[in-house]
């Protein structure tokens, strides 16, 4: 039934090259939870985000926006990448990357009005930068940057957001206020998938989790599924397996030796 | 006059072209900086080396005649051949897995290489021909025509409507391609239509500086602008302006120093462009506010002179000699740090508070680091006269409150207090 679920992903395979990355992926979320996507290094984690923004195109399954696809929807999801993914020294001001939250609704050749630049300042007081506005990104410590890509992600006005590793390198006084403002954007009714990696916090912060380990291990609310068992699965070392077998599949598809 | 080069029947022309040429170089040489592709133009110019000597010899064999058609010809033959280099680098890195340095420098070498060796042969059978292919090595804008402006005019407006239609796209992609995608930005026409100007600049470009020097055209305008801005459209709006007048004075230069030293001779025009734009590049970085050399000296300079300064008044504080000139003592006299004292100097008021504070950093840093970091008593002396004359008063404030304000510091000696904390 389309319309009851924020996002549903049906069947989602993606490679790299001839590697698989995540296998047959299927699970649905509805809307208004604050969702966790936990597993080890090279679960997938990312690489789920990427595939559901179309970054990367999987090789098979869909992934639904409110029982639609990407395309129809662009604008009611938005994005925050990790925040290592960009060169900080490159030539522009905090204002004018949150301003980029905007462009997608830009037509090819308009430039931005007044009115999205008042909107971006209201976000970046939103995250408690205003006063770092005119700043070259260069500048900004490490949990300003990622409040920065947050800040962007607002101006997009979504109804999803999906966030990769938003607590990565930021020290706890940051991460407690992005995660009030991640509760404030939930209760304003917005589903909200965070890429984590502290297991000690799962459950204080997130309603339902999403534990994945190149195969969905478990979803669902958290109460429900964040087990010991799941956990074990998610992070022992039967993937491990699964991994090696990849990996010599990728050396002899390119005739390596 | 200077601005006669852009009036006189003769040199209006290569000047122009010139100007227009290094235009077009310096804006996409901002995109392909960013996105730090620095290298593909080196690659490419060469690579459309082979393309330029193949269209001049298609030109000898079937319109030898055509002189108007020879330059439209030329540029064709070296646009396809440097997009045959960038297709070959792209397949190199993606089927055959080869590094994207090695795959450059693979391309760079083979495709001149083998313009090099067509060119040898092509002396012999055509010398006249080879001549006009030799100038597309480095270059030669004296022989410009009004019709090579406007070839050039055209291709330029076609960059900077580009550029400025398509600014915020092009600044999304630059700083953060994943995000540009996932707002739905078309990011591959995007890429591709980058790439396509960089080849038609350097196509444009190696007919004023030749294949050897044209990437030096593509990156030196922006070096030097990217010492002056921390913003992209100023990044843009310099690094045309230096490249604009690299063209320009590179041109004067060129006509005007031989006419300097009366010398029947003439210098190449595309080593002078680019010596020009050198030498933006040179002052930029010495002397720019921000990050250049001189700045920075001067910055460091002033530190030392602080750490100086703040160690003098920490002798007087602990009733030490200071180690210092009697004119550095003077200095800080008339600052107000020192009093004068019949036969010396002693603390002001001001100097005393100062030197208090010094004291109570370096001590504070000694406390840190024993009780925190779980260093030896005896070695945190050294590193604590340095932060003492490093330390914030937003970090002091928040050393305070770690360490509870403690009044004596790993030596027993006791930590002078903060009045009003």
């Amino acid at each position: 039934m389309p319309g009851n679920s924020a996002v549903k992903v049906e069947h989602l395979t993606v490679n790299y090259d001839k590697t698989p990355v995540l296998w047959d992926i299927s699970f649905e979320v509805p809307p208004g939870k604050l969702v966790g996507i936990i597993g080890p290094n090279g679960a997938g984690k990312s690489t789920l985000i990427k595939a559901a923004l179309g970054i990367v195109k999987p090789l098979s399954g869909k992934v639904l926006f409110f029982g639609r696809p990407l395309k129809k929807v662009r604008q009611r999801v938005a994005y925050v990448p990790q925040r290592s993914s960009v060169d900080w020294d490159f030539p522009i001001t905090a204002l004018d990357v949150v301003l980029m939250g905007r462009y997608g609704r830009l037509k090819w050749v308009k430039w931005p009005q007044a009115a999205d630049k008042e909107a971006a300042k209201a976000a970046l007081e939103m995250v408690g930068m205003l006063g770092f506005a005119h700043r070259q990104i260069g500048q900004l410590s490490g949990g300003q940057q990622q409040r920065l890509f947050i800040a962007r992600a607002l101006l997009e006005e979504a109804d999803i957001y999906l966030m990769d590793e938003p607590f990565a390198g930021v020290d706890i006084a940051t991460e407690q206020a992005i995660v009030a403002l991640l509760e404030k954007l939930k209760t304003q009714g917005k589903t909200l998938f965070v890429v984590h990696h502290d297991l000690n916090t799962v459950e204080r912060y997130f309603d339902w989790v999403i534990m994945l380990n190149m195969c969905l291990v478990k979803a669902g609310p958290t109460a429900e599924v964040f087990q010991s068992d799941a956990i074990v699965r998610t992070y022992g070392k039967s993937a491990v397996l699964l991994d090696e077998a990849a990996r010599l599949s990728q050396h002899k598809a390119s005739g390596k030796k | 006059m200077i601005w006669d080069a852009l009036t006189d029947p003769v040199l209006r022309a290569p000047t122009l072209g010139s100007m227009l040429m290094c235009l077009a170089s310096a804006l996409v040489g901002v995109i392909v900086v960013l996105r730090k592709r620095s290298l593909v133009g080196e690659a490419l110019s060469h690579a459309a080396y082979p393309g330029v000597v193949l269209a001049a010899l298609f030109t000898a064999l079937f319109f030898p005649d055509s002189e108007d058609g020879f330059a439209f010809i030329i540029l064709i033959g070296a646009f396809l051949s440097a997009l045959l280099g960038l297709w070959t680098i792209e397949l190199l890195q993606t089927k055959f897995r080869v590094k994207a340095d090695a795959a450059l420098c693979f391309v760079l070498s083979v495709f001149f290489g083998c313009g090099i060796l067509i060119a040898s042969r092509v002396q012999f059978t055509h010398p006249l021909w080879y001549q006009k292919i030799q100038m597309f090595l480095y270059g030669q804008a004296a022989t410009m025509t009004d019709q090579h402006v406007v070839i050039y005019g055209s291709l330029c407006l076609l960059t900077v409507l580009f550029i400025a239609l398509l600014y915020h796209p092009i600044q999304a992609v630059s700083f953060d391609r994943d995000f540009a995608k996932s707002t739905g930005i078309a990011v591959q026409w995007l890429e591709g239509a980058t790439f396509f100007l960089l080849v038609l600049a350097i196509v444009i470009g190696i007919r004023s500086v030749g294949v050897v020097l044209m990437s030096g055209m593509l990156i030196a305008p922006v070096v030097a602008a990217k010492q002056w801005t921390h913003r992209l459209f100023t990044l843009f709006v310099l690094s045309a302006l230096f490249g604009t007048l690299s063209g320009f004075f590179g041109n004067y230069f060129s006509t005007e120093i031989p006419r300097w030293v009366s010398g029947k001779f003439s210098l190449p025009t595309g080593p002078m462009i680019l010596l020009c734009a050198s030498l933006f590049c040179f002052f930029s970085l010495l002397l720019s506010p921000g990050s250049g050399l001189l700045s920075r000296c001067f910055r460091i300079y002033k530190f030392r002179r602080k750490c100086r300064q703040e160690n003098v008044l920490k002798a007087y504080w602990k009733g030490d000699e200071p180690d210092a000139s009697r004119f550095f003592l003077w200095i800080l006299y008339m600052q107000g740090w020192l009093r004068k004292d019949g036969a010396g100097y002693h603390l002001s008021p001001d100097g005393r508070h100062r030197a208090a504070q010094i004291v109570r950093l370096h001590r504070l840093w000694e406390v840190y680091l024993v009780d925190y970091m779980g260093q030896g008593v005896e070695r945190v002396h050294r590193n604590a006269e340095e932060m003492e004359h490093i330390l914030t008063p937003e970090l002091e404030k928040e050393l305070t409150i770690l360490l509870q304000d403690p009044k004596r510091d790993p030596h027993h000696q006791p930590i002078p207090g903060k009045e009003g904390l």
